[in-house]
């Protein structure tokens, strides 16, 4: 690890993992696995498949209901994923496989609209329109003009014809689309978070890591995901996710909105193809709603991957 | 507003013309955007017109749809997106590429290869679609974008 942990991030994730607390920082010390999803708009993993062994790349289906979801075993050259033909003609997508989760427990389909309401850099939106099969529309806002150009790009890479580009603020957003009389199928929140989830790809995140902005992203998360409900249609579904561990971004946000909007919104369960632990009902000192247990953490050494939250609601009324 | 342009039925018509004459193909499965005298998009989406311009009123539009094509004078270029997506319309002006071709194709080179055809061709290697060339006297003319290119080996 090239950035040491700050002793209170150490010792809030031992107050979360008691006795795996070893276990999950030995796999911090580990490389990521190499993860694809095939672009099933412009390839069917059989092809891909086929296409990959041929250049000599071992690669395992580790889902047997998701074929799009590969893993490629061999050591290749640092770059080679990214630089290959495939690549460049958009037939598949490098994604970490917990990065894949929020859109499958969405499950947008053809001919819904859908928001993606933090797009950038666009792994989740372009999934989105696969699942859709590029038929609906989808609106893929972001605020940071650097990473919306990234945006462009891999939506363009991917050919996902369905999906709008805005360039908003989410929660003004989300206010001006409830006065112009929006209202969407499904909502995907990835929120902006602390990252803690992210530190196997991204160790800076230690260096940067501060409760403070813990603190300050709960509230923006709380907010985003409140505004959000705000549009989304009777029977639609929200999935609220984060690339953190931290409780005050993640079940603390879920328990937030559940409380303020009452009966109208209910937590669901989801059915992911990989181990999930039970979302928190307490932390520091506050109490959250048992129906917050629905809610999925995902934690690094369970299943070889990043570490995520994965929250999703539906509104009944 | 307003920088996005859609296209109206004539408008599209005289495109899907044009892309008839140079490639055969009959339809554009969207509403077509134009950025700027050149850039065409395909949207697909399910949104009408007026859902745009009520979008509009919400948040700044940076994009919509897929770069598919580009207006040259009285032609068409298709982009590797949109010689994908109208791969199976496509029936004329193609040149096969066999292996070395393609490589040095997707490298972002010009070729020197006598075709005895003029003007755009849509570039094919097996089941890939690689956009257009330009082919002239002797060589077809590469429009591969940087950040689409095969870097060199070793």
């Amino acid at each position: 690890m090239r950035y040491e942990p700050k002793p209170l991030f150490l010792e809030r994730m031992q107050k979360l993992l008691g006795k795996e607390f070893q276990e999950y920082l030995k796999v911090l010390e580990e490389p990521l696995q190499n993860s694809i999803r095939v672009n099933t708009l412009k390839i069917s993993p059989e092809e891909l498949l086929n296409r990959l062994k041929s250049k000599g790349w071992i690669i395992e289906q580790p889902f047997k209901d998701y074929p799009e979801i590969m893993i490629i075993k061999n050591d290749l050259a640092p770059g080679e994923i990214g630089r290959s033909l495939e690549h460049l003609l958009g037939y598949y997508y490098v994604q970490e496989i917990a990065s894949m989760l929020p859109v499958l427990a969405l499950k947008p389909g053809p001919g819904e609209l859908v928001l993606d309401i933090a797009a950038a850099p666009g792994s989740k939106t372009t999934q989105i329109a696969a699942e859709m099969q590029n038929k609906g529309t989808i609106i893929a806002n972001d605020v940071n003009l650097k990473r919306l150009k990234i945006l462009a790009s891999n939506l363009e890479r991917c050919g996902a014809t369905n999906a709008i580009i805005t360039r908003r603020d989410g929660i003004a957003l989300c206010k001006k689309l409830k006065d112009a009389g929006f209202l969407f199928d499904k909502i995907l929140v990835d929120a902006p978070c602390s990252g803690e989830g992210t530190i196997r790809s991204s160790a800076v995140t230690l260096q940067m890591w501060n409760p403070n902005t813990i603190k300050s992203l709960s509230k923006l998360q709380k907010a985003l995901l409140a505004s959000a409900l705000e549009i989304l249609k009777p029977n639609g579904e929200i999935v609220y996710s984060t690339c953190t561990h931290a409780p005050e971004e993640n079940e603390e946000v879920v328990d937030f909105v559940f409380k303020e909007f009452g009966n109208e919104v209910i937590i669901e369960k989801i059915n992911l193809p990989i181990k999930c632990r039970l979302g928190l009902t307490g932390w520091d000192g506050r109490e959250y709603s048992s129906e917050v247990k629905k809610s999925c953490r995902i934690y690094p050494q369970d299943n070889d991957t990043e570490g995520f939250f994965l929250a999703k609601l539906r509104k009944v009324k | 507003m307003s920088f996005i342009k859609i296209l109206n039925e004539q408008e599209k018509q005289e495109i899907e013309k044009k892309l008839n004459e140079q490639f055969g193909i009959n339809h554009i499965p969207g509403l077509i955007i134009q950025r700027g005298e050149e850039r065409l998009f395909l949207f697909s989406g399910s949104f009408s017109e007026k859902d745009i311009k009520n979008l509009e009123k919400c948040a700044f539009i940076e994009r919509m749809g897929v770069y598919f094509a580009k207006i040259i004078g009285n032609n068409i270029r298709l982009s590797i997106e949109g010689s994908q997506i109208l791969k199976n319309q496509i029936t004329k002006n193609i040149f096969e590429l066999d292996s070395k071709q393609a490589e040095e194709w997707m490298m972002g080179r010009e070729l020197g290869i006598k075709t005895g055809r003029h003007g755009f061709l849509i570039m094919k290697h097996g089941s890939d679609f690689l956009g257009t060339g330009k082919a002239s006297e002797n060589k077809i003319g590469n429009f591969i974008p940087k950040n689409r290119r095969l870097k060199e080996k070793g």
